[in-house]
């Protein structure tokens, strides 16, 4: 499963980044990266911008990369 | 007196502006990296014997730069010679902070770590362990409030003791096996005579085994390079084969993330518990509430703007005319006094009455970036400027727009994709800048009803955006096929502006303000009013003067005095050219100084008022039409002042804007459609307005 099949204020543990370079490193360098919760936020009406919580720093990504972000409850 | 060179280095929004602030006795310098537009932000400091130089960095999440602005910073690093590093972090979120440190702690210089904010952790019942994190880290650690102005100056001593050291006492180290690794391939670039330090052999292994190209480009051309460049691929080899990962660059990262996190669990305990920001995020980016929110704010800003900004103007507007009517008594009659009183004091008047707006809808903008709200805006606008093309983060640089063009193409750096980054840049144009704001104003209060005005104010910007958005949508369509770049950001906390830092901003903006129009503004009057008042036609003067004298009726003479000052208007050498260019805007309805004003808008949006306010200036014995506003009435009809509004709102910037754009985008091919575009479409539009006006019958 990855950000996108979890509920609002639900929290886990990111598994894998499976994004390419250079996003990846964007992803790593804000704290999205194997080990660390996440917590999602909110998203957008059209569920097409996401908002998350890692390790306190707030972070908002596209549909694209919240799938590319796979975590386990 | 002895000299020490330190840089200061940190992720975005960690508070390094603050802290350069709130260093006591510091001399601030603000200028430009070399070659590129990025503000250098540099402090001196006297301490004792020394004389320490404090560079700032722009912000940087990582050494994977990714912004063009990360990029300024990591050459910086790596290039520029400084004896000590000071890392801001941010103890909100230590975790993530320290994964960049511990990038920056590879290169084995001295460095010291300021904790900063951590007035906000005690609040929420935390606490940070420094000693214990300067000896897990082996470097000096310092915690700070750059708010509470704790700990600042402390800083300044920690960096003369490590000068005074005679290496980092840094003591990360990853695995054994990579570090085995980084060992032999260490010994490889040391074999280089140009590699004497084995620390910086270290920093260039760890960074190719990250895929660096900057490094890469450094070491490609030394001889070991062959053997080197085999021994990393088959290092690279081993390492993803032990450790299970595809990249050696996802190793880094595990092991930099895993270590930063033990550390924070030794040094740190912050109570988890749902913030301020949780809150207010509930409501403002609210999936249904927050975009209603968001229009709602942007309009009551352009009805503060108008509302309050125009309430001190009929007191300025009389102040300036006073003054002038004073001094025209004062100074001896002739060219100095007309030059004066008749050029440079209503032209400069004219737009210092603007002021007030102008720091409202600053005011605005910067609250908006300084609570951390922008953020937001970028998050709720990104699924809608995605469909035209354009990402969340765009929004920045487009809202910065309607404060100056300037400013807002140096924002739009924070657009890795070139092709985002022109594009948004070729319609940051059509975000209404303030200096239009008091052109429009003027215009408004000419030809609206009082109580529509805020409303059309909204309208000019909302329509100003709009456009720029189908703009950007056809560009993307047609010269830029492909994809935006996606969309990842941090959102900062929510926070309390600081007053001081608005108030100093406010003040720096009026204080530019008031000199551009003192110097830019008033020289460009002047030069508008040589050309106005030049060439004298003295056998033209003594016939109209004849006649004056024959008639005895008041009111003639006063005729007869505007149509002399008329007919010396049209011969003058402004005259002459508005004649010439008055074809190009006679489809718009422009007479030939609607048509000058226009062009004069080129040196300066603002111009455009002084240069109304000079050409229509000629009916001066006219005691009913005594202000500019009036004087418009009579002379531009209701649809040639839409059309001109509609070419304000869309043609070329000023020549400041202008210049930087072409200092931003090298490609001569860019530029050019850059000059040229804008006032195409402004013509065709504003065209297309005047024309549908005249249909409506008005
Ligand atoms: N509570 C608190 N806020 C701070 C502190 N230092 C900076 N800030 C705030 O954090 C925000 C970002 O600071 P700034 O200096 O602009 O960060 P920069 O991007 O690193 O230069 C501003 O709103 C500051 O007022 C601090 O020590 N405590």
């Amino acid at each position: 499963m990855d950000i996108t099949d979890l509920k609002i204020g639900e929290e886990a543990i990111i598994k894998k980044v499976k994004a390419k370079e250079p996003i990846k490193g964007r992803l790593h360098a804000m704290g999205i990266a194997k080990g660390n919760k996440i917590r999602l936020l909110d998203h957008t009406l059209k569920k097409q911008t996401w908002e998350v919580d890692v390790e306190g720093t707030r972070v908002a990504l596209r549909d694209e990369e919240a799938k590319a972000v796979e975590v386990e409850r | 007196m002895k000299k020490i060179k330190a840089v200061m280095v940190g992720q975005p929004n960690v508070g390094k502006s603050s802290i350069i602030n709130a260093i006591s006795n510091a001399r601030l310098h603000v200028g430009n990296f070399a070659g590129v537009t990025v503000e250098k932000k540099e402090v001196e400091v006297r301490k004792g014997e020394y004389e320490i130089d404090i560079v700032d960095l722009p912000g940087i999440y990582s050494l994977h730069a990714y912004t063009p602005e990360e990029q300024v910073t990591k050459r910086y690093l790596l290039e520029e010679s400084y004896d000590v590093i000071i890392n801001v972090v941010d103890a909100n979120v230590l975790q993530r902070n320290l994964v960049f440190t511990l990038q920056l702690l590879d290169m084995r210089k001295k460095t010291i770590l300021v904790v900063n904010m951590v007035d906000e952790v005690e609040q929420k019942g935390g606490h940070i362990d420094a000693a214990k994190l300067s000896e897990l880290l082996g470097i000096p650690v310092i915690l700070t409030s750059a708010k509470e102005k704790k700990g600042v100056d402390e800083i300044l001593d920690r960096v003369i003791e490590i000068y005074h050291q005679p290496k980092c006492g840094c003591k990360i180290y990853y695995n054994e096996k990579i570090e085995e690794e980084i060992e032999s391939l260490a010994k490889i670039l040391l074999k280089s005579p140009h590699f004497t330090d084995y620390d910086q052999a270290r920093f260039y292994v760890i960074r190719l085994l990250e895929k660096d190209e900057d490094i890469y480009r450094i070491v490609h051309d030394l001889p070991i390079f062959l053997e080197l460049h085999e021994a990393l691929g088959e290092a690279m080899r081993r390492l993803q084969l032990e450790f299970d990962v595809e990249d050696v660059r996802d190793l880094f990262a595990d092991e930099r993330n895993a270590l930063a996190k033990s550390i924070v669990m030794q040094v740190m305990q912050l109570p988890r518990q749902e913030t301020l920001t949780d809150k207010i995020d509930k409501i403002l980016i609210h999936p249904v509430l927050g975009l209603p929110i968001f229009l709602f704010f942007m309009w009551a800003l352009f009805q503060l703007t108008f509302q309050i900004g125009s309430l001190p103007v009929d007191y300025l507007d009389q102040t300036v005319t006073n003054f002038a009517n004073w001094l025209k008594g004062i100074l001896p009659p002739g060219d100095f006094n007309s030059i004066i009183t008749d050029g440079v004091i209503p032209a400069v008047g004219a737009i210092i009455m603007f002021l007030p707006n102008i720091l409202i809808l600053f005011l605005g903008i910067n609250l908006l970036e300084q609570t951390g709200y922008m953020a937001r805006a970028a998050f709720l606008l990104d699924g809608f400027l995605k469909k035209f093309g354009l990402q969340g983060k765009a929004f920045i640089p487009l809202v910065s727009g309607f404060g100056c063009t300037v400013p807002a193409y140096m924002a739009a750096r924070t657009l890795k994709n070139p092709k985002d980054r022109l594009i948004t840049m070729l319609i940051l144009g059509f975000m209404n800048c303030s200096a239009r704001l008091p052109v429009y104003v003027l215009l408004i209060s000419a030809f609206f009803a009082t109580n529509s005005a805020g409303n059309i104010l909204f309208a000019i910007y909302i329509g100003g955006a709009i456009l720029g958005l189908f703009v950007a949508k056809i560009l993307r369509m047609v010269l830029f096929k492909g994809e935006p770049e996606p969309f990842v950001m941090e959102m900062p906390p929510y926070r309390f502006p600081s007053l001081k830092a608005l108030a100093m901003e406010l003040w720096i903006k009026a204080k530019l303000f008031i000199k551009k129009a003192g110097t830019f503004i008033a020289g460009a009057a002047m030069i508008i009013w040589f050309l106005s008042s030049y060439p004298h036609h003295p056998e033209l003067e003594s016939r109209y003067l004849q006649k004056i004298e024959q008639v005895q009726n008041s009111e003639q003479k006063a005729q007869l005095q505007n149509e002399l000052a008329a007919k010396k208007l049209e011969l003058s050498y402004l005259g002459q050219f508005g004649k010439m260019i008055e074809p190009v805007f006679a489809p718009l309805g422009f007479d030939w100084r609607l048509s000058v004003a226009t062009i004069s808008g080129l040196a300066a949006k603002e111009v455009i008022v002084s240069t109304l306010a000079t050409l229509y200036a000629v009916a001066e014995a006219d005691e009913h039409s005594s202000t500019l506003v009036q004087k418009l009435r009579e002379y531009v009809d209701f649809k040639a002042a839409v059309a001109l509004i509609v070419i304000i709102m869309i043609y070329s910037p000023c020549v400041a804007a202008m210049s930087t754009f072409y200092a931003e985008v090298p490609q001569w091919a860019w530029r050019t459609f850059y000059t040229i575009y804008p006032n195409v479409l402004a013509w065709i539009l504003a065209f297309s307005v005047y024309h549908v006006l005249a249909l409506l019958g008005l």
